[in-house]
């Protein structure tokens, strides 16, 4: 194996299992996993869009996190009580919305006679292709990620339990709120161009699921979730160059694993407990 | 002359074209015990909701704690919240994640330390001290979703009484819990009101979830105001047949009330 071709591809992968898994744990403690795929959808529609602009490699970037910026805004600043539609459904509307924009971008190219190669890899990735200027650029909004949560960690913390109660108990809920909406996107977009959007989605799931299945309390979650996340991408990149299979393929299927693993584990702490 | 708490002018709110709440005065004074009954849709939670900012009157003046409600920028009613215990009615499992007992309690704390800040040892000791005084320290590691509803609305009161509030609001404190978890909730209100003197507005539409310390009974039907005084006042079989049909007769006993089903059909 060629390490120094393979390096960068390791450490985007456990880098974007972890930054995506810790992420997980917000995203599907409020029972919102929807957000994520609804929010890397727009930023693919953002790319698509910025790629008819002439835009190519990391100029992509701006505009597919305005696009999963503006999504998220709209999904989490929208009250469902006042626009008498529900969150999921209006999440439901958005990701529509957002694919037949980019589909209809993509419908341009041809029109324009413009290349989407670049663009279609967004949706599936190129884990493989990864360079340390994406590496760096995965690890800064890492450290944005841990630089949030550390900032309102307690105020995620009630958010997380209900915004209603958090608001009921002075917490500035609008601000936290945002910022974390922000933060999905930034951490979204920016893996997406790397790992994919469908491979993104398992990755902000299934970590978070496992770990809660595993552990009580906010803090475990979130360093057990990480690190689920972690072991996905780096698992998944040894168990790909093992078997020369597809590397996100890999990916998604062990972190599912690990969801199974850790039901199984709870299953049997209920029963021994009984 | 006690100060008064809560301070209502010619208050409407209107949503959907019909008026849920018209109360034209309204004033309850510090350490006062009042409960707000009435049927389901009277306006009693949105009167709550009023009171904490999350329901904006259409016109009207509404005071808490001497501070006007509305209008009110964000901060000032944060700020205000945090004076204010709040139990709110529904139960549902709010979270996926496992949160223990003692982080959701903690909840209270979190925004009295303001953003940037850590809860401090202190603050702890309040929550750790709350979880011991409700009977919930052996709990306070468990998951708060694998409680029992009755655990769980206790865990709630807990998280606002860590507020250390001057005034405390329950939303129908007791709904959907059993004979035994009631009876607990309700000496739980009993009890804090003997210890602290806290000033309590509960509202509820069963007269079994009145403590005794209630000294005061709104009656909202409709969204207005039709009664207000003591409860062995307020509580005639007339009310209460006004209020729940002609089938129930009012039982009263220690300053406890029971409406019980009486009549043919339930002999």
């Amino acid at each position: 194996m060629d390490l120094l071709f393979w390096a960068p591809v390791v450490c985007c992968g456990a880098l974007a299992g972890a930054s995506t898994g810790f992420l997980g744990t917000y995203i599907v403690g409020m029972r919102i996993p929807f957000l994520g795929i609804c929010v890397s959808h727009a930023a693919l529609t953002g790319a698509v869009y910025g790629g008819l602009c002439g835009l190519t490699g990391p100029m992509l970037l701006p505009p597919a996190l305005a696009g999963a910026v503006i999504a998220a805004l709209l999904l989490g600043t929208l009250d469902p009580q006042s626009s008498r539609i529900d969150s999921n459904v209006l999440m439901g509307i958005l990701f529509s919305l957002t694919m037949g924009l980019a589909f209809l971008g993509l419908g341009l190219y041809g029109i324009y006679d413009i290349s989407d190669n670049e663009v279609r890899s967004l949706l599936w990735g190129s884990l493989n292709f990864c360079r340390w200027s994406d590496f760096y650029i995965m690890a800064a909004a890492a450290v944005l990620e841990i630089v949030v949560v550390a900032a309102f960690y307690k105020e995620l913390r009630a958010i997380l339990f209900s915004r209603v109660h958090a608001a009921a108990a002075g917490v500035p809920v609008v601000p936290v709120w945002t910022a974390l909406l922000i933060l999905t996107s930034v951490v979204l977009t920016v893996n997406f161009q790397t790992v994919g959007g469908l491979m993104i989605y398992s990755l902000l799931t299934n970590p978070a699921v496992a770990a809660f299945l595993l552990v009580k309390g906010y803090g475990k979650a979130l360093a057990l979730s990480a690190l689920f996340g972690l072991l996905s991408g780096l698992g998944g990149f040894l168990l790909a160059a093992a078997t020369d299979l597809p590397t996100g393929a890999m990916i998604v299927i062990l972190s599912s694993l690990l969801v199974g693993l850790a039901w199984a584990i709870s299953g049997l702490r209920r029963r021994a407990g009984r | 002359m006690k100060a008064p708490v809560v301070e209502i002018r010619s208050l409407r709110v209107r949503r959907g074209g019909r008026t849920v709440l018209q109360v034209e005065r309204l004033e309850v004074v510090e350490g006062e015990v009042v409960v707000v009954l009435g049927p389901n849709g009277a306006g009693k939670s949105t009167l709550l909701k009023c009171a904490l900012g999350f329901t904006r009157p259409n016109s009207g003046e509404f005071r808490v704690l001497g501070h006007p409600v509305w209008p009110s920028a964000a901060a000032p009613l944060c700020a205000l919240r945090r004076r204010i215990g709040y139990v709110p009615q529904m139960l549902a499992a709010h979270s996926e994640m496992p949160l223990t007992v003692r982080e959701v309690a903690a909840i209270g704390r979190t925004g009295i330390a303001g953003l940037f800040r850590r809860l401090t040892r202190s603050d702890w000791n309040i929550i750790d001290d709350w979880l011991e005084r409700l009977g919930l320290a052996d709990l306070a590691g468990q998951a708060y979703a694998g409680l029992s509803s009755g655990e769980q609305r206790k865990t709630l009161i807990a998280k606002a009484m860590v507020q250390q509030p001057e005034m405390l609001l329950l939303d129908e404190p007791t709904a959907n819990l059993d004979l035994f978890w009631r009876e607990q909730i309700v000496d739980l209100l009993q009890r804090l009101h003997e210890e602290t003197g806290l000033t309590i507005l509960l509202v509820c539409h069963e007269l079994e979830a009145v403590p005794p310390c209630c000294r005061r009974l709104l009656v909202l039907r409709d969204g207005r105001l039709i009664a207000d005084g003591p409860p062995e006042n307020v509580l005639t079989r007339q009310m209460v047949e006004n209020l729940y049909g002609s089938r129930l007769r009012l039982f009263t006993a220690d300053r406890r009330y029971a409406a019980v089903p009486v009549g043919e059909a339930f002999i």
